[in-house]
């Protein structure tokens, strides 16, 4: 074999892939189409945001990179949802692009064991029987061997893209698609279907009038990493214009020139991010909808139009641009396109990533009809890990829905699939309140350091916080209400004689305040010789220790018929009843539990029903 | 070991209409091979092999071992899932007489047809996905059904008025939800609408929802009955008063003090209901070791009646002491009879006592009413004051649609509790995270009454409604 281990693709899937290959002692080959485009953002100029950051954090905390990569390039860095609670309170940083892009490269083509080559896999090598994967084909002709190969081909995989009436094949606009390899998968009987997304048009800043916007300004920044790294970074502000009912006429009367609305796109796109052309139809009675201008870098002119996602021909697009308050004099640099790709449906894969009918293929990224950044690199840190663990004949590492977005988003993915670019939603998670931002290394860099990707240093660290989170924790356990304290704040006067942990279970106690602040308040003196984030997480896990008692009770409701196990080797055909359709889509996804079964899309209710009959059936007699 | 609806569905087959003599009979039966089965049994089997759904043929029922004629026959043909069970399945109507109905049986039972437990019919209705797990309870109850009262109040079910009522809740529920959901899973930085749920909303809904949960007690008592039961000094007349109320001669009527030693137990109906009428022994000193005992069950009856009738013998005056007015001072709510009108020594009755005669019958029509109208109070069906939030919306109403059974009722309080911490959330300023737990647990709760919870509908709700992304 050439290498241990091949990741194709370069994207923010493909480098966290790679370097936990790598990283794990793998000779690594990552393949990209072209390294300059190592880790570069096709979209919007931001890392993190409601769930999206969880995931950057859960990443970090098993040792991958995007957390460290963002720290190090952000221009602008904000806390959204503060007001909201703990539990959907998330960073968010707009990117340096050109800056995060670099980092990105330096961080893989200075890993020790990982190979960079450029050129383009149109198909894979499999043993006789089409159960192994053992090498890839590129476009070249090279046949370069490896026992696992993790595909993590963005929108690349057979890319088309559209504006108005022009449409040509690539991934991104100006780089060429990955032809071929979308069909050679097809033709080996992967399941592969099309889904579509888009990106708006960037502005040229010196013809934008910021005097007529609403400034967004960035707060001091933190990191995302748990590394503890002190941020250095500028804070750029950003912009707030609003569509109008002159742009919403420019576009309702050019819908006919749209290839959404023409029909020459047939992929499914993002509901929660649509096109503003899709925005404009589906809500008529909207008057405005807001604009975000982000800039794309520190040393670069171009501003990015968040929310006018578009497909609509350049000049239109221009036309309605210019309707908007602050861009009547907008300079296009480059407009906004969609782009169309094949993924492949993401229940074909096991927990582990794992194609469950070719052995040692892992799939990552928006190949499994994902969208977003974060959610690429999530699944790309956990591919390689089990790559990396396939290699070493050791058990995947399985995360559950209960310990981590990541483990949400697995789930999501490989029982349910996806009919549109599937993004995080803290909604989508029964145990929202117990995936915090702040908990993420609580949770997984424990597992990262059995895998062996966190080292000596982050591991010291994350013991000295966890037990500094401790020691603040017994602060509050220790310290009781007493009457002096109601006597200052009638609020605590139903909890005299508790300690401070219990009466902080009630929500009327110490209201808004932050957890320093709280300590400051509550506990006093004792409490100075921690940082805020420490006191903060000791905080909110008193504060909520109620509800998230709640929120399991009520996960566990689930779980009660949920957890029946299905037998590894079930014959559906053994349930009388069950509808044809529902047979096959069970034994495509082969769900492990009933839980997961009735998750499975497109089942219907009654095919639940009847597998919950047959299960219930063995329980019985076992 | 007994079959179970857990079992391999076996074919099976029941009488559907009632039993004894009638005109026709239909036998019902259903299974994945019920069709090929059927024609085994069958004059014309390759016609009903080839049968097409909801077709009708005649044709000779026949014994498939013996051959044996059975009857001359209509078979109705359904099949899946078009059928009420979501299997193939047919219907024989048959001649009603049982020596009939239990040959037509015998015949399904050699065809390889397992005889039904009851409901499995609905079960399977159930499992196949062809109606929702209220309405299976509500089949269940129909076949139950003991009184008018009750077999409307299951109709009711059955057409789905219950399931609609929680569905209407349940997408009001999570409209909530949704919304709460937008303002956490899009940022207010980045423009998603501030306010979160509204405490009236929220409080609207949970009124709705206990005024279901009060509706239980009448759909229980439909269901369970009540227990009525005479008290009164030994003599006073409770025997023969029973058995005016039954109409037939049941309890054994005496002019000696102490004759009912045991109570005496029989099923009426009154007002709809399915009412357990109990005579008893009645209360003095007792003469014997016997009839002490008697009268130690009679206080243990009364303790649990759900409704108690006091007789005093008009013609003998009432007495201070345990019995009489001491027993009435300790039931206040016990419904006072002055008996034995129609004796030339009765004396006119004290204010608040019914007059009636055991032995004339006069007064009874109004003793009924009085008995009927108590018993529908009990139910909160007067839609006066009466049990909780019965009288608010409703529960108060007679032609409503009720909540039959302890696990809808569990789940109905689950959802109504969460409602409650949902409001304590608002008003100690709880984050609107910490708000759609609960919102959530509710929701999942209406969701485990119809049988079907899914998370999807969450995010399915908020991209149909809100104009989200950026
Ligand atoms: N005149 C008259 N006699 C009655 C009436 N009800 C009961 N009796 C008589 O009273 C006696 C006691 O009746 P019984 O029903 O056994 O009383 P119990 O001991 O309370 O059950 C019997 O001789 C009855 O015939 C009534 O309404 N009018
Ligand atoms: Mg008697």
């Amino acid at each position: 074999m050439d290498y241990e281990a091949i990741v194709v693709g370069g994207g923010h899937a493909g480098i966290e892939a790679a370097l936990a290959l790598a990283r794990l002692g793998r000779r690594t080959l990552l393949i990209t189409q072209d390294p300059e485009t190592i880790g570069r953002m096709s979209c919007n100029p931001a890392i993190g945001g409601l769930a999206k950051g969880n995931l950057v954090r859960e990443v970090d905390a098993l040792g991958g990179e995007m957390g460290r990569l963002i720290d190090a390039s952000m221009i602008q860095y904000r806390v959204l949802n503060r007001s909201r609670g703990p539990a959907v309170r998330a960073p968010r940083a707009q990117a340096d692009k050109a800056r995060y892009a670099n980092l990105a490269r330096r961080a893989v083509e200075s890993q020790t064991g990982l190979s960079l080559r450029m050129d383009t896999v149109v198909d894979l090598i499999t043993d006789g029987r089409d159960a192994r994967v053992e090498g890839v084909v590129t476009a070249r002709g090279a046949r370069i061997g490896a026992r696992v190969v993790v595909l993590a081909a963005g929108t690349f995989m057979e890319g088309r893209l559209f504006i108005g009436s022009w449409s040509a094949s690539g991934g991104r606009l100006g780089e060429p698609a990955a032809v071929g390899l979308g069909t050679a998968l097809a033709r080996r009987g992967f399941p592969v279907a099309r889904l579509k997304t888009g990106t708006p048009a960037r502005v040229a800043a010196r013809s934008v009038d910021f005097s007529a916007m609403e400034e967004e300004r960035g707060e001091p920044p933190e990191s995302f990493s748990f590394s503890g790294v002190l941020v250095d970074r500028p804070s750029i502000s950003c912009w707030v214009t609003y569509t109008n009912a002159e742009t919403h006429r420019v576009i309702r009367e050019n819908l006919g020139s749209s290839p959404l609305f023409g029909g020459a796109i047939v992929g499914r796109g993002p509901r929660y991010c649509p096109s503003i052309e899709d925005k404009v139809v589906r809500f008529p009675d909207r008057e405005r909808h807001q604009i975000f201008v982000e800039p794309e870098g520190e040393y670069t002119d171009e501003l990015y139009l968040n929310g006018l996602s578009s497909s609509l021909p350049e000049d239109v697009q221009a036309r309605f641009i210019h309707t908007m308050r602050g861009l009547e004099e907008a300079e296009l640099i480059r407009p906004g396109y969609a782009v169309e790709y094949d993924y492949l449906d993401p229940q074909g894969l096991k927990a582990s990533l794992e194609s469950k009918r070719l052995a040692g293929f892992f799939v990552a990224g928006q190949t499994n009809g994902t969208s977003g950044y974060e959610e690429a690199a999530a699944q790309g840190i956990l591919a390689g890990i089990n790559a990396a663990r396939f290699l070493a004949n050791e058990p995947p590492v399985l995360l559950s829905r209960a310990d981590s977005y990541i483990g949400v988003l697995v789930d999501d993915l490989t029982t349910l699939g996806t009919k549109e670019p599937y993004r995080m939603f803290t909604s989508r998670a029964e145990r929202r309140l117990a995936l915090r931002c702040d908990t993420a290394d609580r949770r997984l860099t424990p597992i990262g350091r059995d895998v062996g990707l966190v080292d000596d240093a982050r591991w010291s660290r994350f013991v000295a916080r966890a037990a500094a989170i401790e020691e603040a924790a017994a602060l509050l356990c220790a310290r009781r209400v007493s009457r002096t304290d109601a006597l200052r704040d009638p609020v605590l006067a139903p909890h005299v004689g508790e300690p401070l942990a219990a009466a902080l279970r009630d929500p009327r106690v110490a209201a808004g305040l932050e957890g320093a602040e709280g300590f400051a308040a509550l506990v006093g003196s004792e409490a100075q010789g921690f940082s805020r984030d420490v006191l903060e997480t000791a905080w909110l896990d008193a504060r909520y220790s109620g509800y998230e008692e709640k929120e399991e009770r009520l996960a566990g409701r689930f779980e009660r018929s949920e957890g029946l196990r299905i037998p590894e080797d079930f014959d559906y055909r053994s349930v009388p009843g069950l509808s044809a359709e529902g047979r096959e889509k069970l034994s495509a996804v082969r769900p492990l539990t009933l839980g997961q079964a009735s998750r499975v899309s497109g089942l219907r209710k009654a095919d639940a029903a009847l597998l919950m009959v047959t299960l219930l059936r063995i329980s019985r007699q076992a | 070991m007994p079959r179970s609806y857990l079992d391999a569905p076996v074919p099976i087959a029941a009488l559907a209409t009632a039993p004894g003599e009638a005109a026709i009979a239909l036998v019902r039966a259903s299974g994945s091979d019920a069709i090929a089965r059927a024609a085994t049994c069958f004059s014309r089997p390759a016609a009903l092999r080839s049968a097409v759904g909801r077709s009708i043929l005649w044709g000779r029922f026949i014994h498939p071992r013996t051959g044996e004629e059975v009857d001359e026959v209509l078979v109705s043909v359904f099949r899946a899932p078009r059928s009420f069970t979501g299997e193939d399945a047919v219907e024989i109507s048959c001649h009603g007489s049982p020596a009939v109905v239990r040959r037509v049986l015998e015949a399904l039972e050699a065809a390889g047809f397992a005889r039904a437990l009851p409901g499995e019919f609905s079960f399977r209705a159930f499992a196949n996905g062809k109606i929702d797990l209220v309405r299976s309870e509500a089949i269940m109850e129909l076949v139950r059904a003991r009184t008018e009262g009750a077999r409307k109040d299951a109709l009711k079910r059955l057409e789905g008025g219950l399931s609609r009522r929680i569905e209407a809740a349940r997408a009001e529920l999570l409209g909530l939800l949704a919304e709460a959901e937008l303002r956490l899973d899009y940022a207010e930085e980045d423009g998603a609408p501030g306010e979160g749920p509204a405490q009236a909303a929220i409080a609207g809904l949970r009124n709705r929802l206990a005024a279901l949960c009060a509706t239980y007690r009448a759909g229980r008592l439909y269901r369970e009955g009540l227990c009525v039961v005479l008290a009164g000094r030994a003599n006073a007349g409770k025997s023969s008063l029973f058995n005016l109320l039954l109409r037939e001669e049941r309890s054994i009527v005496s002019p000696d003090a102490g004759t009912t030693r045991d109570y005496v137990e029989a099923g009426i109906e009154l007002g709809g209901f399915p009412v357990s009428l109990v005579d008893t022994a009645g209360l003095r000193e007792a003469d014997s070791a016997v009839e002490a005992a008697g009268i130690e069950r009679s206080l243990r009856l009364l303790s649990e009646a759900d409704l108690v009738l006091y007789l005093a013998d008009g013609s003998d005056p009432l007495s201070p002491d345990a019995t009489d007015m001491g027993f009435l001072a300790s039931r206040p709510d016990a419904l006072p009879v002055w008996n034995k009108v129609d004796s030339p020594s009765c004396r006119s009755a004290p204010e608040g006592w019914l007059s009636v005669s055991a032995a004339t019958g006069e007064g009874l029509s109004e003793l009924v009413a009085a008995l009927e109208a108590r018993l529908l109070s009990l139910a909160g069906l007067d839609g006066g004051n009466a049990g909780d939030a019965a009288g608010q919306g409703i529960g108060a109403q007679r032609d409503e649609v009720r909540v039959a059974c302890e696990r809808q009722k569990a789940l109905l309080d689950q959802a109504v509790a969460a409602l409650d911490d949902a409001m304590c959330d608002l008003d100690a300023g709880a984050a609107l995270d910490a708000l759609a737990l609960d919102l959530r647990d509710a929701a999942d709760a209406l969701g485990e009454i119809s049988g079907e919870i899914s998370a999807p509908e969450v995010l399915e709700a908020i991209f149909s409604r809100f104009c989200v992304g950026k």
